[in-house]
């Protein structure tokens, strides 16, 4: 017994031995396969399979959350490694990486006919070079809950902010919710978005012409948005919990109808809000375009791209996967299964064309408005000024810091970043 | 133990003298030192090393968007006094460090002194005190989130419930009561760690000691203060120092409950923003640097006073 036992091991680890040579020889067959790692839940499987189907590479997808994608691919980049072949890079990481020269420039090798598609093409320029594939059309746009302003006996969408503010009101006094706004206000990059496009809503910019803060002045946009945070705050209008808030936190409320209006929310989730098993408020929400006091819509994009690390040991496949899912069926493909809202402009018309574009007209109008925070790209100090407003507007909205100590420590704040420190 | 004793069980120092080189290596002392080398060379290649290159970094200007790594010698420390959010991010620390590190002590010895008066049950209450130290960080901090959630938190629905507020309270939003509950939160997971190392001390106390101070009329204080205390010393200063580290690096807490709100961003937090969000490393680095020291210090400085307090001799 022992000694068939013992044989039974000599055979067991002989082909254990065997398999194990074998796989070592099977490594460059392995060449062909490329990593991916995207947030939140990637690109579908329908689409990875007919990438592979076509080109015979294999797709090894990773997926994380959106906030610990940044350390994730940041901690491999600096220790001169490549996190994975294809990586996300989102609009405001692209003076940092492109500074840093961790990514592969793509000029000439992405498609020009997907290029001339995108409108949004130069957010992703670095030094003049494109490092980004656009991929995800983001951008800044309102959600509305219709059946709460049916309720509260407004017939249209506020379009400026004194019918914005007198529909919150309505709202509130008619106890349709308790707290009709939903905005992020913890410390994060949800928060310094939101109060960019509350300025723009005040119809005022972040940076003059000479690169100067131009919120400093009460009466300019970024003072007044900064006004209307913690004067909401005050009415009632916007949860005092919304401190620790990103924007899940702020999509669930909205989900479960407790808050009327996303006052700083993308196209993105749309679909979802209208999904019976996702959302208690299914049929009842709608985009919108971005209140403005001039009635005339303004909004900024905040497009996530595909890159190639300089450290991938696999560009060229890498480069085949980014043409590929650059493709217009590709596009129109993660729109209706993922809501990954297409950056192509041909995809997008034939999707809203087909009646398939979640709240379609009030996309299509909001597309014509988008422009991009920063006209020269984004720069390299741009994360820490952003988390320096990001840490203001949670101090104001907590009651730690008065409007303008706010405003002066975001502008100072502006002023060190920019001067590397 | 007494000296004629030692004399006869260890071996004398001056047959040791007598060995050579060579006897030595093939003694008993190359077998400790080829069971050490293992440990001496892991702990230089992932402790020791990082620490000096750490250290090293640390007075230079290290950020992958500017070219170069030039000396910036002691700027990224002196940097560290005029930087108001290092500054509130340190004083948020010594909060989380002096209350965590006086309420784990406190409840850690009284949970300890319960389980070992039990007679019967013992194991059980302890796997019941263990349990939220067992849990990760995450997910005990995830558990208080919910406890603290001002819509639909224990912490209001049990305040409401007693009268003793109106209206449910955002609890974050108040520097004060944040810091407390936060620091709350992280005593509850890493005060069993004492009551476990206090327990165990306690149990090597000899039972006849406590009935010859009975005998000679000591109360339950004086017991404690004479017998227990001291012959607990050095355990007290291995709770007292893990306690201080611990609270020294409190993040996830912290983070989870408020995310990165300056009103209870620690030290941790602070490091984390100014090198994987700004990538500023050398800056991180030095303030990672005088965490280390500041907690090796303190540590150092109350263990000390603690043993030579409570010795005997």
């Amino acid at each position: 017994m022992r000694i068939e036992f013992q044989g039974v091991h000599r055979r067991s680890l002989r082909r254990l031995s065997l398999a194990l040579a074998a796989s070592l020889f099977a490594l460059p067959a392995l060449a062909g396969d490329i990593t991916v790692l995207l947030p939140g839940d990637g690109y579908a499987p329908d689409v990875l399979q007919a990438f592979e189907k076509d080109t015979g590479i294999h797709v090894d997808q990773q997926t994380l959350a959106w906030d610990q994608l940044h350390t994730r691919i940041i901690t491999a980049l600096v220790a001169g490694t490549a996190p994975a072949d294809v990586i996300e890079l989102d609009w405001s990481w692209v003076g940092q990486f492109g500074a840093a020269g961790w990514l592969e420039p793509l000029d000439g090798k992405v498609e020009q006919s997907a290029l001339d598609e995108i409108s949004v093409l130069p957010i992703f320029k670095y030094d003049g070079k494109i490092v980004g594939a656009p991929y995800n059309n983001d951008f800044k746009m309102m959600v509305v809950n219709t059946d709460h302003l049916k309720k509260a006996g407004i017939d249209k969408v506020p379009r400026t902010m004194d019918e914005l503010l007198a529909a919150g009101k309505a709202i509130k006094e008619k106890g349709i919710t308790k707290y009709p706004f939903g905005l992020p206000l913890s410390v994060g990059e949800a928060t310094s978005t939101a109060w960019y496009l509350i300025t723009m809503m005040y119809g005022g910019t972040l940076f003059d012409a000479n690169g100067e803060p131009a919120f400093t002045d009460p009466s300019s946009g970024g003072y007044k948005a900064l006004q209307f945070i913690k004067q909401a705050i005050d009415d009632g209008l916007i949860d005092p919990a919304s401190t620790a808030y990103g924007n899940p936190e702020v999509r669930e409320a909205f989900k479960a109808g407790d808050i009327s209006f996303i006052l700083s929310d993308g196209p993105g989730p749309l679909a979802t809000y209208n999904d019976k098993e996702k959302s208690r408020v299914a049929g009842n929400s709608a985009g919108a375009v971005v209140p403005n006091v001039t009635g005339k819509t303004e909004t900024y994009g905040l497009p996530e791209a595909l890159a190639i690390p300089a450290a991938s040991t696999n560009k060229e496949d890498a480069l085949k996967f980014i043409n590929y899912v650059m493709g217009k069926d590709a596009q129109v493909q993660s729109y209706l299964e993922h809501g990954t809202l297409p950056t192509r402009k041909d995809a997008l018309m034939d999707l809203n064309g087909k009646g398939k574009l979640e709240s379609g007209d009030a996309i299509v109008e909001q597309v014509s408005s988008v422009n991009p925070l920063f006209a020269e790209g984004t720069p390299p100090w741009y994360p820490p000024f952003s988390n320096a407003a990001a840490s203001a507007v949670n101090a104001v909205a907590t009651g730690q810091m008065t409007v303008p100590d706010a405003i002066a420590s975001i502008a100072k704040a502006a002023k060190s970043a920019m001067n590397g420190n | 133990m007494s000296k004629s004793e030692v004399a006869m069980t260890a071996p004398s120092f001056q047959e040791g003298e007598k060995r050579t080189w060579r006897q030595l290596v093939a003694s008993d002392a190359s077998l400790g030192i080829a069971l050490a080398t293992p440990v001496i060379l892991l702990m230089a290649a992932f402790v020791f090393m990082p620490v000096l290159l750490t250290a090293w970094d640390s007075f230079h200007r290290v950020t992958p968007m500017l070219p170069g790594q030039p000396f910036v010698g002691l700027q990224n420390y002196t940097r560290m006094f005029a930087d108001p959010d290092v500054r509130n991010a340190w004083w948020n620390t010594w909060f989380y460090v002096v209350m965590a590190v006086v309420m784990e002590l406190i409840l850690g010895l009284l949970s300890a002194l319960l389980l070992n008066g039990m007679k019967s049950g013992r194991r059980w209450l302890l796997a019941a005190v263990i349990l939220p130290w067992a849990l990760p960080p995450v997910v005990n901090a995830m558990v208080w989130s919910w406890i603290y959630n001002p819509h639909y938190g224990l912490l209001n629905g049990l305040l409401l419930r007693f009268g003793l507020i109106d209206q449910p309270h955002v609890w974050m939003n108040d520097q004060a009561t944040a810091l407390l509950l936060v620091t709350l939160v992280h005593v509850w997971r890493m005060m069993p760690l004492n009551a476990v190392i206090l327990l165990a001390a306690l149990q090597t106390i000899p039972r006849e000691l406590y009935e010859a101070a009975e005998v000679d009329g000591a109360g339950k204080i004086r017991r404690l203060t004479m017998i227990t205390l001291p012959l607990i010393a050095g355990a007290l200063g291995i709770a007292l120092t893990q306690s201080t580290i611990t609270a020294f690096n409190i993040f996830d807490e912290a983070w989870i409950l408020a995310k990165a709100s300056a009103i209870t961003r620690p030290i941790q937090g602070q490091i984390y923003m100014t090198a994987f969000q700004d990538l500023k490393f050398s800056y991180g680095m030095a303030m990672s640097i005088t965490v280390m020291l500041v907690s090796i210090l303190v540590s150092a400085v109350y263990v000390r006073r603690i043993y030579r307090e409570t010795r005997f001799d």
